[in-house]
């Protein structure tokens, strides 16, 4: 038996995959074409403090080997979730873990307190890098101090595992680890969507609705895996890795890269079995090299045996 | 949602064109990689696919006189619903529009199965020259339903006939879709509150401090969506 558990702070999961935030409801949805007990946990969707009506439509676009989405943090604000959602997540067979977004500091700690109060969430996401929320959203993951101080109000508000999911669009992501890390994040959720645009050029217009968007999917992946990598070398919590994974060959890629989970998201759109077969793929990979855990293998890709300099003379 | 088999590519929303026992068909129009991967595909071949997905057309009335328009490969998600409603003993009028006569596909179904069929193209390569919405406003048979599949454009001037005319209508939309499921909200259209098909987001409201009108997801509470609740 190959042991794929891993530690998201105190919360033990016994499969090392998530379903990303805002792409798998909260699992219900995907009920009817996979057996949610095999999947790992669920991300939710990211809840504000006030409902949120989402972005002007189009809000979709698909583009090679991904897509655009911008659907501005649309949802029914906290104070209806805990009424008439949180409770219909007692009964999933696998772990459920809220999202938060905000627009304030103060947003986060009083979002976060309520949630994470209630038994059926296991763990909170702090979303700090929304990018289609007219970069309101986002500013909180491009500004280490904002980065601080959003995760320690959320720290004290709660002793349930806090991942801070990490925004692509920054200069240097690991300066944001490691505040989101010394603020006393449990683990870091690398990386969220990459912000992108797409124009039509027959309406002479942008087409999405908000003008700009998040790109995902397979197009963000070699992105998302670089960025694990460098945040894997700078911060000693667990690393959620999530871009584009589509496959156990993409999954193997960061876990190696130094991710101890991976997150799936645009891939269940193309087949919703993605998550299994992924799972599959991992376990059969690490049976046939004899590695008895997963976590055996997280950020063991050997990058110390380049000879690239030996041939600097002759390539210039 | 039919998963193009090389992986690389979203699923295509596709409806059901015929049912017969076992045998589902569908119809594509190639418009891209993904619709062209599909259409190139071997004859064996094995496709994923998963659903049926959303709600169809409301037949659960008994209608004498229905006119179906359809725009394009809009025809494809039609054909069901007219054999549904001549087994029904409606008489079934089916206004089909396309850019040009070659796009007109498979119009001699319809009229076997006992639909009198009125065409229109853009190009006057065969029928009116012009909208087929012309051809329902003109029309001097006022239908009891009318039932609408085609490109957005059109499905608003048939919202605007049907309210003209004071006849109900069912338009089925199409957007871009991601999860097909109504987990992302990516796929959604502004509907009146009041609509039995508005989600039970008591907040969600389109312009801020008004009641009306909601988002509802076009592949979860719809395709289908009634014109008169549509505020698009």
């Amino acid at each position: 038996m190959i042991d794929l558990s891993v530690w998201i702070g105190k919360l033990h999961l016994p499969l090392p995959t998530l379903m990303g935030s805002g792409c798998y409801g909260s699992g219900e949805e995907y009920s009817p074409f996979i057996d949610l007990s095999q999947i790992g946990g669920v991300v939710l969707k990211s809840v504000t403090r006030w409902p949120r009506l989402g972005n002007a439509t189009p809000r979709l676009v698909p583009t090679p080997s991904g897509m655009l989405n911008a659907i501005g943090l649309q949802n029914p604000g906290i104070d209806w979730y805990l009424e008439h959602e949180v409770q219909k997540f007692a009964s999933r067979p696998c772990a459920i873990i809220g999202s938060v977004a905000g627009f304030s500091i103060d947003d986060y700690g009083y979002v976060t307190e309520r949630l994470a109060r209630r038994d059926e969430i296991a763990a909170v996401e702090i979303n700090i890098s929304c990018p289609n929320v007219a970069s309101e959203g986002e500013t909180f993951a491009c500004d280490p101090k904002l980065t601080a101080k959003v995760v320690e109000l959320a720290r004290g508000v709660t002793d349930k595992p806090l991942i801070v999911k990490l925004s692509p669009n920054v200069t240097d992501i690991t300066q944001i680890a490691l505040e989101a890390q010394a603020a006393g994040a449990d683990a870091l959720a690398v990386i969220n969507t990459v912000r992108a645009m797409s124009i039509d050029v027959d309406a002479w217009r942008p087409r999405l609705g908000n003008v700009t968007g998040g790109l995902s999917g397979a197009a963000i992946r070699p992105i998302a895996l670089l960025a694990v990598y460098e945040v894997a070398r700078a911060v000693h919590i667990p690393i959620i890795g999530q871009g584009g994974i589509e496959t156990a060959t993409d999954a193997l890629e960061f876990f190696l890269a130094g991710a101890s989970a991976v997150s799936i998201g645009t891939a269940n759109f193309t087949d919703p079995r993605a998550p299994v077969q992924i799972l599959d793929g991992v376990r059969e990979y690490l049976r046939k090299r004899e590695v008895q855990a997963l976590a055996d293998i997280v950020g063991k890709a050997n990058v110390g045996f380049s000879n690239a300099h030996q041939y600097e003379g002759d390539e210039g | 949602m039919v998963v193009p088999p090389s992986g690389e590519q979203a699923a295509v929303a596709l409806g059901v064109y015929e049912a017969e026992g076992e045998r589902a068909s569908f119809m594509l129009a190639v418009c891209g990689p993904r619709t062209r991967e599909l259409a190139e595909l071997a004859v064996g071949a094995t496709i994923d696919l998963f659903g049926p997905l959303g709600n169809g057309f409301d037949l659960s009335r008994t209608y004498e006189q229905v006119a179906i328009v359809a725009g394009g490969v809009g025809i494809a998600s039609v054909l069901l619903a007219a054999q549904a409603l001549l087994a029904g003993s409606a008489r079934v009028r089916l206004y089909y529009g396309a850019r040009t006569k070659a796009l007109l596909a498979d119009a001699q179904k319809f009229t076997a199965a006992g639909c009198s069929v009125h065409c229109a193209t853009d190009d006057g390569s065969f029928g009116h020259a012009g909208f087929i919405t012309d051809l329902l406003a003109q029309s001097d048979e006022v239908p009891e339903l009318i039932l609408a599949c085609g490109p957005s454009p059109m499905l608003r001037a048939v919202a605007r006939v049907a309210a003209k005319r004071r006849v109900p209508a069912q338009l089925s939309l199409e957007e871009a879709f991601a999860c097909g499921v109504g987990a992302c909200w990516g796929c959604v259209v502004p509907i009146e509150r009041s609509s039995a098909q508005a989600p039970r987001f008591p907040h969600l409201s389109t312009d801020g401090n008004r009641a009306d009108p909601v988002y509802a997801r076009i592949c979860k509470e719809g395709p289908v969506f009634w014109a008169h609740e549509l505020r698009w």
